[in-house]
């Protein structure tokens, strides 16, 4: 039975458990409520709070998440009250003696995280802002002051912001949750870059990848399992076109949910997987929902319930429910809403997927299903000093005091200084800007006919709250307009694919810093592709060279 | 014994080998949907979807179409139909002219009706994933879509798993198997010979054969088709793939047995096979396909007739 209570004005959840007592402490902040040239600070707020338990002999973590930031533990009463009491005090007063060190840590962490076929999602559906944070880097560590993070945690780092869950007998006696006042924070509200649904955009990787946006309700919990079922059954089994294909089901705010479908594509079936999957999602659509599935999957998915019940693991999942303002619903209570969805419910929320989708096709083009591309491109320019590429005939690059337009032939690339989310500044006067929607310009002031002052009418233009300042670079990362041949290493993982498009000169030194660039890159050549029966497109194929510029020079920083 | 021949007794008329075609084009001016069924329900898989294709060459049928199929989006029959006519829009749009020749504008708009087509039979498949005739309908989108060889074979392999030798599907993916679409000579011709020796002796499927050696034909530099189709590697595989099916005791009045007999009567008439040509010009009478003989030009009529007189008044006896 849980036990609904409060310690020391945290509300909190109490459940009795099978296995050894464990605790935790959860705030309602994560990478969604971060700007993007503070990306990064619930993350280092985390590793900070958690430094007071180095050198403890027990089993805790923290984790940050898009929504959630928490601190959780294994062990004793005494240890459990240990811990969180630490935690508590480090959050009261970070220890900034580690700052340096912590940034370190986390840029090492980030080197070593592998990326999943999904991670650009959130960007396309999002741009750089809210939801969209989950696509990028750390960017903002660099940028991270003390008084930053002083006013990071005063904002959500609060006992109106909180949520405690103990697993066990009762709350440990020692326990002392001493943290400021404060007002719960609502959700970000979710930015939309799609102005059409259902979209897509082609990926770099042979994966599919697929979500939607769904109500947070049983039936579309029953929806994800089906559809992995059916994909499992289609993409693989029958058809023999993918190895790996899963569903997973995430909650979004207090009241919806994202469904994300990835299926993996074996060499050269990359448009039968984007058929397969466009057919599986149809079926659903109308109602061809085999019962069988359904049934299959509640039954997985009860036993799964009921087992963390027993385990007190579904203890965190209902103290996050709480901090959402959402009900706590016993193990029973679930599994009875589980158990009463029916094939014609998960239908209904096939077909409210459907039109909230967004995928990423494998390599290939998605229109034909009905799709609308999502935008890769801007639609404005802005007015102001005009300037020649030393690498390109027809590239033009125009600064001007609302911001910086980079073209060539119809590719277009425009930040304006107002919507500026982040201005990435090296020392050597490369600059690096996002724009809300995500929109991508990066300036190599060596790369343009008297570009000299550029770094500084940019630098005027772009607030200081969201400067990053870099490191110097190695001198031989600095791109010179003569041809030099990329050396092998800093090649990039689509050189292959895309090896028709590269500038001849092609000084690339390729990076995920150029997500969205890169994606429009690949899409032009898709585009070119599905004109491929009107012979050859050199205005495509400039648009494509274009975009790969905008892409090129990447830092590599963070992901070499 | 033979009749008088002339280019205006050439039909192109699918109604000239198929009764059926002509009532259902008969039931498509009364609008009566119900009598179509019934007659279409009643045929093998690889007839319903010929009478079905020929019926959507009817203008102006995609209204009744659409009509149907909102009273009963199950109605998969209308589903094919439909497609196949918002193919045809499209195509006539495009025009059948090299790729070089077509604006881009023809091309948007011929995709465009393309994806109108594909989108009804997205749904459609859903709704029915065993109808033969709605997947084949789709290797016809798949291929002017460019959705690439994988899908196009994902959608024939059902076909396949369907109704292992259906010749409107088998026509269609062949033509995605040719060089100039997504596939390769050293893909096409092995798996016509597969497919022809999968079916039953005396089967239409013969004619995959004759029609990869027309399609190596074509794309070959002007005045050096002839030697290849005279060559004796072309004409061993010709010769079998006629002994299968064409010249085959068992070769009946099956849905394709025109095509079948256009494709090798045209193949004979390329390789100076006079007597074989005529052996099949005399089983065709006037019916003609537009398919190989567009080849040769528009007037496919006149093409038809020339080789027909030219092989019944020197070869045959």
């Amino acid at each position: 039975m849980t036990e609904q209570i409060e310690v020391d004005g945290v509300p909190a959840l109490l459940a009795p458990t099978a296995g050894p007592a464990h605790a935790g402490l959860a705030f309602r902040v994560g990478f969604a409520d971060e700007p993007l040239a503070r990306r990064g600070i619930t993350h280092l707020v985390e590793h900070l709070a958690l430094y007071s338990a180095g050198g403890a002999d027990y089993h805790y973590n923290g984790a940050t998440g898009v929504e959630y930031t928490y601190f959780h533990m294994q062990g004793s009463e005494d240890e459990l009250a240990a811990f969180l009491n630490g935690v508590c005090a480090s959050l009261r007063e970070l220890p900034m003696h580690r700052l340096a060190v912590e940034k370190e840590l986390l840029q090492v962490e980030a080197n070593g995280r592998s990326s999943g076929p999904a991670d650009q999602m959130a960007l396309w559906r999002h741009g750089a802002r809210d939801y969209g944070m989950p696509s990028y880097p750390e960017w903002g560590l660099p940028a991270i002051t003390e008084d930053d993070l002083r006013d990071w945690v005063t904002r959500y780092f609060t006992k109106d912001n909180a949520v405690l869950w103990v697993a066990g007998d009762g709350v440990p006696a020692g326990l002392r949750l001493d943290l400021p006042d404060g007002v719960r924070r609502p959700f970000p509200a979710p930015s939309s870059a799609l102005p059409v649904t259902p979209a897509w955009f082609p990926g770099s990787s042979g994966a599919l990848a697929w979500d939607a946006v769904v109500p947070r309700a049983a039936r579309s919990q029953i929806f994800a399992g089906v559809l992995e079922r059916v994909m499992f059954r289609e993409l693989r089994q029958e058809g023999g076109f993918s190895y790996a294909a899963n569903t997973s089901y995430e909650p979004v705010g207090a009241d919806r949910a994202l469904v994300t479908a990835v299926a993996d594509s074996l060499p050269e079936k990359h448009g039968a997987v984007l058929g397969g999957f466009v057919d599986v999602l149809a079926a659903l659509r109308v109602g061809r929902v085999d019962e069988a599935d359904v049934a299959a999957v509640i039954k997985k998915q009860t036993e799964g319930l009921r087992h963390a019940d027993e385990q007190g693991a579904r203890l965190p999942g209902q103290a996050l429910n709480l901090l959402a303002g959402r009900e706590v619903l016993s193990a029973d209570e679930a599994i009875a809403r589980l158990k009463a969805v029916t094939p014609a419910d998960v239908a209904e929320v096939a077909v409210a997927a459907g039109k909230t989708g967004l995928l990423m096709s494998p390599r290939t083009d998605a229109q034909w299903a009905g799709l609308t591309a999502a935008p890769g491109n801007s639609d404005n320019t802005v007015a102001g000093t005009e300037y020649r590429s030393l690498d390109r005939p027809d590239g033009r690059m125009t600064v001007g005091p609302d911001g910086v337009t980079v073209s060539l032939g119809n590719g277009r690339a425009t930040v304006l200084f107002a919507d500026c989310v982040i201005l990435r500044a090296w020392p050597d006067g490369a600059r690096y800007l996002v724009g809300h929607d995500g929109i991508v310009v990066y300036v190599e002031p060596t790369l343009w006919a008297r570009s000299d002052t550029v770094a500084r009418q940019i630098d005027a233009g772009v607030a200081a709250a969201v400067r990053v300042d870099q490191p110097a670079r190695d001198p031989e990362e600095i791109p010179r307009p003569d041809p030099v041949v990329a050396p092998a290493r800093s090649r990039p993982r689509l050189r292959s694919r895309l090896s028709a498009f590269f500038p001849p000169s092609s000084h690339t030194l390729w990076g995920l810093a150029a997500l969205v660039a890169m994606a429009f890159a690949v899409w032009l050549v898709y585009l070119k592709k599905s004109f491929g029966d009107q012979g050859d497109s050199p205005l495509l194929t400039a648009v494509a060279v274009a975009a790969v510029l905008f892409a090129a020079h990447a830092g590599r920083r963070y992901f070499r | 014994m033979l009749r008088a021949m002339s280019a205006d007794t050439v039909s192109f008329d699918a109604a000239a080998a198929y009764p059926e075609v002509a009532v259902v084009r008969e039931k498509l001016a009364t609008r009566d949907w119900a009598e179509i069924r019934r007659i279409v329900d009643g045929l093998t898989p690889a007839g319903r979807t010929t009478v079905l294709d020929a019926g959507a060459e009817t203008p102006g049928v995609e209204d009744m179409l659409r009509d149907v199929l909102e009273r009963d989006p199950g109605d998969s029959a209308a589903a094919v139909m439909l497609a196949n006519r918002l193919i045809d829009i499209g195509w006539e749009i495009r025009s059948g002219a090299a790729a070089e020749h077509v604006t881009s504008n023809q091309f948007a708009e011929f995709h465009d009706w393309l994806r109108q087509a594909e989108a009804v039979l997205i749904d459609a498949v859903a709704r029915n994933p065993r109808d033969p005739a709605l997947w084949t309908a789709r290797l016809i989108t798949a291929r002017g879509l460019q959705m690439g060889l994988a899908e196009t074979r994902r959608r024939y392999d059902r076909v396949a798993a369907l109704d292992p030798h259906h010749l409107p599907a088998q026509t269609q993916f062949l033509q995605t198997l040719c060089p100039k679409w997504s596939g390769s000579w050293e893909q096409l011709h092995p798996w016509c010979r597969d497919a022809m020796l999968a079916a039953p002796p005396g089967a239409v499927q013969g004619m995959l054969v004759a029609q990869a050696i027309i399609e190596r034909w074509a794309a070959l530099p002007a005045g050096t088709g002839t030697a290849y189709l005279k060559g004796a590697p072309a004409q061993a595989e010709l010769d079998e793939a006629a002994r299968r099916s064409v010249l085959h005791p068992a070769f009946g009045r099956d849905y394709g047995w025109v095509q079948a007999a256009n494709t090798f009567a045209f193949a004979y008439s390329l390789s100076g096979d006079r007597r074989g040509a005529a052996a099949m010009f005399r089983m065709l009478e006037h019916r003609a396909t537009r398919m190989p003989w567009g080849y040769l030009g528009d007037n496919e009529g006149e093409i038809f007739d020339m080789h027909r007189r030219r092989a019944m008044s020197g070869g045959a006896r």
